[in-house]
């Protein structure tokens, strides 16, 4: 992949972090700021994709690996703890 | 071949990154938790498949495996994790409903 495609989309990816960000400080409620950071994940496993083009190295897509697997279990409890009040 | 891998993975990636601003906007735009679940599953979804999608254009086994592992990973939990904020916000709505209309009917 040429360094220019993957610069691009590591600046783009970047930005929207950023807006990711904007999102999570807009949120109103729990329920809202669980799934802001849901999205924030998302775009950060975006990111490290396109680190892992930039640089040729595969190791950052198995810490965005990393990352879902712990962000998937942070939302299934952190949903439950909102309605429940405990998460199991 | 080269060129036509160069081009098809560079459209991926900027189609899901598209898809991702697109989500991104539609989640600062609605107010409510069930409408903004249906632009972050964009973003979790399709945006983040697409990006992984590109990996092809690496040429590279060790990227396009460990890519593969995350694709078919968020298929599953993308959607879990959606499932389950979803059925929180309905439980929480139907439980604040509840609570509304308890003391009209405690009311002799």
């Amino acid at each position: 992949m040429p360094d220019l495609v993957a610069s691009i989309a590591f600046g783009w990816a970047t930005v929207l972090l950023l807006a990711g960000g904007v999102v999570l400080l807009r949120s109103r409620d729990a329920l809202q700021r669980v799934l802001a950071l849901d999205v924030l994940v998302a775009i950060v496993i975006a990111l490290l994709t396109a680190l892992s083009y930039l640089r040729d190295a595969s190791y950052y897509i198995d810490a965005a690996l990393a990352l879902a697997l712990l962000s998937f279990t942070a939302t299934l409890v952190a949903a439950r703890y909102v309605v429940r009040g405990r998460p199991f | 071949m080269g060129t036509v891998l160069d081009v098809v993975a560079a459209a991926l990636l900027f189609g899901g990154l598209s898809l991702a601003t697109i989500g991104l906007f539609g989640v600062l735009r609605m107010r409510d938790t069930f409408h903004q679940l249906h632009p972050a599953g964009l973003i979790s979804g399709p945006a983040l498949l697409l990006v992984l999608l590109a990996a092809i254009g690496t040429r590279s086994w060790a990227i396009v495996t460990s890519a593969a592992l995350v694709f078919v990973f968020l298929l599953i939990t993308s959607s879990l994790s959606n499932h389950a904020i979803a059925n929180a916000a309905r439980q929480r709505r139907l439980r604040d409903e509840d609570e509304r209309e308890r003391p009209a009917a405690v009311r002799p």
